[in-house]
């Protein structure tokens, strides 16, 4: 394990990064002495993004955006769906290019330098504990939920305690359970699609007016245009997964091929999915009643058109959805936070695997902490905010990325996938990113800087001599 | 040469017996080690950690082969599907069979059976350079549907064998479940080679049938792989 590259440097604790050379081909990364399979296809990776993205689009915001915007929430949507694309195709460059764990962080790392690396690799780790706890939050509004379907009425007083409760429950699986959950994580994603398949495609002629009795339309954007801006800065948590996806990068068969079509690909079915739900959502209730119906409006809508067996499915399908989306995330924080310490920018031990379960039990810990501590503030919109705020940031650097990369076309950079529309793609990319940030509430903005000059000042403290801009290994 | 490949689960601590490296001196060997993670678990990250351990032991197991006489390399693999990376290796290193390991002091008597999907022709040429001047006994086994078509390419296969100068014992049954005759016929042998089932290795490897012959067995298992190539 020698250093092969003239770069690297090492931290405070004398660490440096781990830098060998690396053969990638479509089935596995050759190492001078190892091998690592690659085991994940196209349909894992559509999994693993749609699976983090859909739990929060369909299941929560539903009603915090249309008590916002109205039915313009549609819109907001929309937005966040273009931004996340424009976005999702330069990652998808890049993740052909470094086909690597740590997704973001990676590219970043090697294409804009250290400083900018730590940034957002330890960015990209709270990023995720906030959008793992605001999944968590919503989970525990399904499972209050769940309970008064079964007609065990137990008020919303539970919903921070239950949150609490599967929250550790779900550190603790992840740190002993050797079973494979992917496979499961597929077939939930197959059932979650399922039921909205059904339920949207119902509601939708429903709400158009060939079934049922037509519905009266609200005014499309009664709040004016502003909100449908801020709602969009709102809704963006449900973007994420797309650049989870690179977080598993490493793991991915054929790489060339699954990567952009994994990212881009559920970028696209989420992004339809979710403003077909606003669509039929805001043609059952007015904004204000969605609102008042809060994150787990849709169980209402889901009985408004289907009945109580439209209500249980909602209910069932969100328990599934929120968890999957937690799931997803915690096994990005875990990837997340290694990517970093493989790069001595945080300690090496945190990345120790435990001999009895092969599981990174501190790295796993460094999410779960967190992430509880998170659950207990209950703040569903700052929580959802300040998550996108961290990830918006990386993408806004993803862009710069590209764009640095691009005129400089150092000799490893070999991307299989080229983004198309280049240079305009990229700048669009990065001015949206950082534009959306604009519009979050000012608690979300004031954390998510805070957060940032925290992980810069640790850089200063802990890594400054570590140097990783073209390190590629 | 041919080549059998002996995957291992090398950081769990499988290893193979004195019996295994003698067996195949006549061969090239690749000895596979393997760590499954779990899913939470990035391969690189298991790697850095272990890579070292495991590469001392597959050295070991490497240098073991190589005093018995046969040739051997190794490759190292951390992964979340040992299906998919023992399937893998084997393509790439275009391996003839896989070696299940089992128990076995040195080897006297082998036990080939020629039921399944793999031609029988292939497997007699496997086994021919197995034993190679060696004094192994061999006794072909057949369950077979029809008595006499099964007699018939028994006694065929045991020619070629005894050409070569191998001592060979037929066995044949009719309308018995295979893999229990092969199971019973088994006692008194101290390895067995058998072709692999259609579609893969892997409805071999790892379906019940395979399961039952490796354990109630007790000795080593050599599975000869389908050719896959034209």
């Amino acid at each position: 394990m020698s250093d092969s590259s003239s770069v690297g440097g090492t931290n405070i604790e004398g660490e440096s990064p781990q830098l060998e050379p690396t053969i990638e081909t479509d089935e596995a990364t050759i190492t001078d002495d190892a091998e690592l399979e690659r085991t994940l296809g196209l349909s894992g990776g559509l999994a693993i993004g749609i699976g983090t993205m859909i739990g929060a689009g369909i299941f929560v915001f539903p009603g915090l955006a249309a008590g916002r915007a109205g039915p313009a929430a549609a819109g907001s949507f929309a937005i966040g769906a273009l931004v996340a694309l424009l976005v999702a195709l330069p990652a998808s460059e890049l993740a052909t290019a470094m086909p690597k764990s740590g997704g973001g962080y990676y590219y970043i790392s090697r294409g804009l330098g250290a400083l900018a690396g730590t940034v957002v690799g330890l960015s990209l780790w709270f990023g995720l504990v906030f959008a793992t706890a605001f999944y968590l939050v919503g989970f525990g509004y399904y499972a209050v939920d769940t309970l008064a379907e079964l007609g065990v009425a137990v008020g919303d007083g539970l919903v921070i305690p239950l949150a609490l409760l599967f929250g550790a429950g779900f550190t603790v699986l992840n740190v002993t359970g050797t079973e494979n959950a992917a496979k499961l994580q597929n077939g939930i994603v197959a059932l979650l699609l399922s039921i909205l398949a059904v339920f949207l495609g119902y509601g939708g002629l429903d709400a158009v007016g060939l079934l049922g009795d037509p519905s009266t339309p609200e005014q499309f954007a009664p709040f004016g245009t502003m909100p449908v801006l801020t709602t969009a800065a709102l809704v963006f948590t449900s973007y994420l997964g797309f650049a989870q996806v690179a977080t598993v990068a490493g793991e991915m068969k054929d790489p060339g091929r699954n990567l952009p079509l994994a990212m881009v690909g559920s970028v696209l079915i989420v992004g339809v999915l979710y403003v077909a739900t606003i669509f039929v959502a805001t043609s059952a209730f007015g904004g204000d009643r969605l609102a008042e119906l809060g994150e787990t409006a849709m169980v209402e809508v889901g009985r408004h058109y289907l009945g109580a067996a439209g209500a249980v499915a909602i209910v069932f399908g969100g328990l599934l959805a929120t968890m999957s989306s937690a799931n997803a995330s915690v096994l990005s924080t875990s990837r997340a936070i290694y990517a970093v310490s493989k790069d001595a920018l945080l300690p090496r031990r945190a990345s120790r695997i435990n001999l009895r379960y092969g599981t990174p039990h501190v790295a796993l810990g460094m999410a779960g902490g967190p992430i509880l501590a998170l659950v207990a503030t209950g703040r569903v919109e700052v929580l959802a905010e300040v998550a996108s705020f961290l990830h918006l940031v990386m993408y806004g650097l993803i862009c710069v990325a590209l764009l640095a990369l691009r005129r400089d076309e150092p000799e490893w950079y070999d991307p299989d996938f080229r983004a198309p529309g280049y240079p305009v793609v990229p700048i669009l990319g990065a001015l949206a990113s950082f534009a959306l940030i604009g519009f979050m509430q000012r608690t979300s903005q004031l954390v998510g800087i805070a957060i940032m000059v925290a992980t810069a000042g640790w850089y200063a403290y802990y890594a400054r001599d570590v140097t990783l801009k073209g390190a590629l290994q | 040469m041919t080549r059998v490949l002996v995957p291992l689960a090398i950081l769990e601590g499988e290893s193979v017996s004195t019996g295994l490296p003698t067996l195949l001196a006549t061969m090239d060997v690749t000895v596979l080690g393997y760590h499954v993670l779990p899913e939470q678990t990035p391969p690189d990250q298991a790697r850095l950690q272990y890579e070292d351990r495991a590469t001392d032991a597959l050295v070991d197991l490497e240098a073991a082969f190589e005093a018995a006489g046969g040739s051997a390399d190794h490759h190292l693999v951390f992964t979340h599907d040992r299906e998919q990376t023992i399937d893998r290796i084997a393509d790439e290193t275009a391996a003839d069979a896989y070696a299940i390991t089992g128990t076995t002091g040195p080897v006297d008597r082998l036990l080939v059976t020629l039921t399944g999907d793999v031609a029988v022709d292939r497997i007699t040429a496997f086994v021919t350079e197995l034993v190679g001047d060696r004094e192994i006994d061999v006794t072909l086994f057949l369950a077979a549907d029809d008595e006499s078509s099964g007699r018939e390419s028994l006694a065929s296969a045991a020619t070629t064998l005894s050409e070569s100068g191998i001592e060979v014992e037929t066995e044949l049954v009719v309308d018995v479940p295979p893999s229990e005759a092969l199971v019973d016929t088994a006692a008194g042998h101290d390895a067995i080679v058998m072709g692999e089932r259609a579609p893969s290795l892997r409805s071999f490897l790892f379906g019940e049938e395979a399961e039952r012959v490796a354990t109630e067995s007790v000795g080593p298992v050599l599975v000869v792989r389908a050719l896959e190539d034209s």
